[in-house]
């Protein structure tokens, strides 16, 4: 058992009772702080598939900007344990056994797909995930969705204007 | 290519024009010049006159059946533009930003019907949503504007999470993203690992929730009713037929379908029969013919949906013709909705009397919906049912659609008694003579589509 698999275990107990975590938590400030360490596993994880581009935007942009976002809001609105809503217990359980059949269904994919036993972690193979590889393929292969992707970004910007400017 | 970029230029062309035009009538005047130059560029590249070459590393692949969808797609929101244009800029302050939102949105279709890559699709998909969230709420002052914008926001992001879900499952099975990989998971059986059944499922669902298709239609009818009734009219129809086109063109080619780990005809009779069931079921009930409409178009989306249970030629004709003749009854019947002061069944009583004419021809329209024959309508649903009749199997799907749609003829049939045969004084805005041509102008249309749906289908093939 190397190192990389060993951090890979790690890394993966870590997200994973993160992410539990979020969810038990009945403070929503704890929630989110535990939703940044789930964040730093997944980084942690990018990193052990040689993406380290992905694992720094990944920090910078969920981590940090989204994050802070999150916690502004939920400062500003002063949630916290006592303003959680009330849910009736019909209602939790559809939530149960909806969630659980998506759950079986993801489970039995992942262990019905053989190629994915024994594919933890490839540190230093492959230069997929390299940022100098990526610029390559987004300005060569990737160059259209890249350029029509700023139609998108052009709309939600006048979409923002829309709803936010004063009449 | 035509008609992708010229509608996101045209669309920064809008945005501008709220700079250097003052005059809010002249900005439905640019916006009607915009589209129709949109429309001749696309019947150009239909016709091999592309203006820009551009390698493309199959990111979008073009097709007769796309460019003509995206012709039928132009030129309805041409005619929505030129019959509700006045209404859009009673709307609100922002004339020139819609009109810019509704241009991206129409580059959000053109990318729908010539995607050749899942990312390509994802990208449509929200440039064809985006505009629509905010286009939804843009009554700002009215909570049910509001209530409906954030609702649709909220579960459009969460179909979109499963859709990129689907996408990266498939990814995970196969490396690649391009649609013929999609292709050949349909085709094979043993080699293909669940990862990639599960993707697909997954897109199923997120492409099921953009067309409102029972069980996941529950978004509808409040979004539809609480948005300003001239955005839903352009939501129902144009976005909707352009969300069918992309369904239709990932699910395209299930070839070997006997021999496919999933019964996916099976998948899709399912979804047909609840969105039948509920979209026509609950319409009866209705009150408001808004929110009437909101539930038929549920309704007429489970008749698109015969469109990608049987994929023949003849459901891919039927899809063009349904999408023609839905779009037009729709814009037609919601332009006339709008002008009305008050929009439930009451409010119609007696317009035969004050406004024999746009009773005249919301008859049609409503008659093209309910599938009566000499209407648009008619062949249309007759298209669609053929079509699962040369597929030579699942007969009985056919007989229970046609029940349903003569459940539909009830509710659509209410209107015109409301209009006929009761006593009242129907409130309407003023209504200009332009307006009243344009109407029987949409109604000849559909009219002359429902006598000889060969000259317009003939035309596709041209």
């Amino acid at each position: 058992m190397g190192i990389t698999t060993i951090l890979f275990w790690f890394l993966s107990a870590l997200a994973l009772l993160s992410a539990i975590m979020v969810l038990a938590s009945k403070n929503p400030i704890h929630s989110i702080l535990w939703l940044i360490a789930v964040f730093f596993a997944i980084s942690g994880h990018y990193i052990l598939l040689n993406a380290q581009f992905l694992a720094i935007v990944n920090l910078i942009v969920y981590a940090g900007a989204i994050m802070v976002l999150f916690l502004f809001v939920i400062m500003l609105m002063n949630l916290n344990s006592h303003t959680e809503p009330q849910k009736n217990i019909w209602m939790k359980l559809a939530g149960v056994i909806s969630g659980g059949i998506l759950f079986t269904i993801l489970i039995s994919v992942i262990r019905s797909s053989a190629d994915m036993v024994n594919r933890t972690a490839q540190l230093k193979e492959g230069n997929i995930g390299l940022i100098n590889t990526l610029g390559k393929v987004l300005f060569s292969d990737y160059v259209i969705p890249f350029e029509i992707s700023s139609v998108l970004f052009l709309s939600a910007m006048v979409g923002a204007v829309v709803i936010g400017k004063k009449n | 290519m035509n008609a992708i970029i010229l509608s996101a230029v045209l669309g920064v062309v809008m945005m501008f024009s709220s700079v250097f035009v003052k005059n809010k009538s002249a900005l439905k005047h640019i916006a009607a010049a915009g589209l129709l130059v949109l429309l001749i560029a696309n019947i150009a590249d239909t016709y091999g006159c592309s203006l820009f070459k551009i390698d493309l590393h199959n990111m979008l692949r073009f097709d007769k059946f796309g460019l003509f969808f995206n012709t039928i797609g132009i030129g309805a929101t041409l005619i929505y533009v030129v019959l509700s244009g006045r209404d859009i800029e009673k709307s609100g302050n922002y004339v020139a930003e819609y009109f810019a939102l509704i241009f991206f949105v129409l580059c959000g279709l053109t990318l729908l019907t010539s995607f050749g890559n899942l990312l390509m699709l994802f990208i449509g998909i929200e440039i064809l949503s985006i505009p629509l969230y905010i286009l939804t709420g843009s009554d700002k002052r009215n909570l049910k504007s509001n209530e409906a914008a954030i609702k649709y926001f909220l579960m459009g992001s969460f179909s979109t999470g499963i859709m990129l879900m689907g996408i990266a499952l498939i990814y995970g099975g196969t490396g690649s993203f391009q649609l013929e990989v999609v292709r050949s998971v349909f085709a094979s059986y043993k080699g293909v690992s669940f990862l990639e059944i599960a993707g697909l499922l997954f897109l199923l669902v997120a492409m099921a929730f953009k067309v409102s298709a029972a069980p996941f239609h529950f978004w509808t009818p409040d979004v539809y009713d609480g948005a300003p009734s001239v955005f839903t009219s352009f939501m129902a129809t144009v976005v909707k037929a352009a969300a069918f086109v992309a369904f239709i063109r990932l699910f395209d080619a299930r070839v070997t379908e006997t021999s496919a780990a999933v019964d996916w005809k099976m998948l899709f009779s399912i979804l047909i029969i609840s969105t039948l069931l509920i979209g026509n079921i609950t319409a009866v009930f209705q009150q408001s013919v808004k929110r009437m409409l909101a539930y038929s178009s549920i309704a007429q989306a489970g008749f698109m949906l015969f469109a990608l249970f049987s994929l023949n030629d003849m459901a891919k004709e039927g899809l063009l013709l349904y999408a023609a003749a839905y779009s037009l009854a729709t814009i037609g019947i919601f332009a006339i909705l709008i002008k009305m002061k008050d929009v439930s069944f009451e409010g119609y009583n007696g317009l035969a009397k004050t406004q024999p004419l746009l009773a005249a021809t919301n008859t049609i329209f409503l008659l093209s919906l309910a599938g009566i024959p000499l209407t648009a309508g008619f062949f249309a649903k007759y298209y669609m049912l053929a079509s699962v009749i040369k597929t030579g199997s699942y007969t009985w799907l056919v007989i229970f659609a046609v029940l349903f749609a003569a459940v539909s003829a009830y509710y659509y049939f209410r209107v015109i008694q409301a209009m006929y045969f009761k006593n009242g004084e129907a409130q309407t805005d003023t209504i200009t003579p332009g307006f009243k041509a344009g109407m029987v102008i949409v109604a000849a249309i559909i009219v002359i589509v429902g006598i000889l749906p060969q000259t317009i289908l003939n035309w596709f093939y041209f």
